[in-house]
């Protein structure tokens, strides 16, 4: 009894290791392109050009041209522009997507995993 | 207290009273001052009217050789204006002229501050007025097709005449609270009108080529081809709100009458057009 107790609590504790290391990796680039794309998510080609995705705007700057100014040790910075792009531009029209509940943290880490995949090298 | 420390306190009052004044005059003057930065946007006049008739030229042509479905609601408008209803026995024309001679004009002053609702009035409004007050007839449902033939027969008197809106005055407020609501933001997307009809006016948003607002209450009730029909400038204003996740509010609320009172001062100048030929 005592032994298997302990056995699920290792087992939890190694799943939640291994769950906050693949959330500090960033996230799935994969998912990240979905939502991107997704109209009723990011829909972030209403106002980017985002590579591959059809009928853009011209609101924002180009995502993956943009992507070139970001190293990977900015990665926080580029996951703060998707979360709540007011830090930088107070007055910006790119909506609040994490206080707004547009996306969630694990959605945004999935998006700016994408936005680096597109990083011109 | 000496003559000296008298002085002193002396300068200290009048030092003290000099800078609560300049105080209040500054606060006076903050108040005074808009509250609200007004945008100006990105792109170039020239260089909007280039990608907007790069982007809407051919509808623009297809109306020009197809003609304005909306005409024929304004013929029948035409025929409402002199059609007898109420108990007065009265029509519009018992005291606007036969063919709305007396209306001439008289649309590129609305919206309008009006002392009796010490309020902004609407051609829409007025015309529900007369009805109760004049005719003893029914007001219209704001929509319905008689309302809207009837109001886009009287803007049609006003054709080619330049849009003129006086926000002086007692007007003025409400024009503050039109500008308010454009420039407030709104929504699950923190959006405003101002930022996609000003600063990035011009721009594309997804296929849409962003309108700027100068052009915005120059032409309706308008023919649209989204809807299939023709629809007045507020239905537009719920359209814009759904669009942008933001809860419509009714027709001729006060809220969409300042907003209609700031969206037609920005087309100030500008010759009425009615009806218009929209996507
Ligand atoms: C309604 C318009 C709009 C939408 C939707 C939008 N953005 Fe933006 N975005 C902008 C604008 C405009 C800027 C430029 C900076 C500014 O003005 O705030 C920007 C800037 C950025 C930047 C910084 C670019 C740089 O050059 O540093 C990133 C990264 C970004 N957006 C990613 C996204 C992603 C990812 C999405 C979707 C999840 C998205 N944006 C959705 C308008 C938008
Ligand atoms: C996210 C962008 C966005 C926001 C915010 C927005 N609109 Fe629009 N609006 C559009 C688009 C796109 C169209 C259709 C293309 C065009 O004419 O601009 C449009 C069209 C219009 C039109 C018709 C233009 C014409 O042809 O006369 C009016 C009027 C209008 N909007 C008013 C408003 C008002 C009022 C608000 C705020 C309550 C608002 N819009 C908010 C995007 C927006």
């Amino acid at each position: 009894m005592r032994t298997s107790n302990l056995a699920a609590l290792g087992l939890t504790l190694v799943v939640f290791l291994a769950l906050s290391a693949a959330a500090m990796a960033g996230g799935n680039a994969e998912n990240g392109k979905k939502i991107v794309q997704a109209r009723n998510l990011g829909n972030c080609a209403a106002c980017h050009v985002v590579p591959g995705m059809e009928f853009p705007g011209d609101v924002g700057p180009d995502l993956a041209k943009s992507m070139e100014g970001y190293a990977a040790k900015d990665r926080d910075t580029v996951w703060q522009w998707v979360w709540d792009a007011r830090k930088f531009d107070p007055d910006t029209i790119m909506p609040p997507f994490g206080p707004n509940k547009l996306l969630t943290k694990e959605q945004v880490d999935d998006v700016v995993e994408y936005l680096y995949s597109i990083k011109k090298k | 207290m000496s003559r000296l420390g008298r002085v002193l306190v002396m300068l200290v009052c009048a030092f003290g009273a000099l800078t609560a004044g300049a105080w209040r005059y500054a606060l006076a003057a903050d108040e005074a001052a808009p509250q609200i930065k007004e945008y100006k946007p990105n792109i170039s006049a020239r260089e909007y009217e280039k990608r907007y008739n790069a982007v809407y030229g051919k509808y623009t042509e297809q109306m020009a050789e197809e003609g304005n479905p909306a005409d024929f609601m304004l013929d029948d408008g035409k025929d409402l204006f002199s059609k007898v209803e109420g108990s007065a026995g009265k029509s519009c024309a018992s005291c606007h002229g036969a063919n709305g001679e007396k209306l001439k004009g008289a649309a590129a002053g609305f919206p309008k501050y009006d002392p009796a609702t010490k309020g902004i009035n609407t051609v829409a409004l007025q015309i529900n007025r007369c009805r109760e007050d004049h005719m003893g007839a029914a007001p219209l449902k704001y929509e319905s097709y008689d309302q809207l033939a009837l109001d886009l027969y009287v803007k049609s008197l006003s054709n080619g005449v330049p849009i003129k809106v006086s926000i002086d005055g007692p007007a003025r407020p409400f024009y503050e609270a039109g500008k308010a609501y454009y420039y407030k933001r709104h929504g699950q997307f923190n959006f405003s009108c101002a930022l996609c009809h000003v600063k990035y006016s011009g721009h594309m948003m997804r296929a849409n080529l962003l309108s700027n607002n100068r052009h915005h209450a120059d032409h309706w009730p308008s023919y649209r081809l989204k809807w299939a029909g023709t629809g007045s400038l507020q239905r537009r204003f719920r359209g814009c709100n759904k669009n942008v996740r933001q809860k419509p509010l009714p027709f001729e609320c006060e809220t969409y009458r300042d907003l209609q009172l700031y969206l037609t001062y920005q087309a100030n100048g500008l010759p009425i057009q009615v009806p218009g030929f929209k996507m």
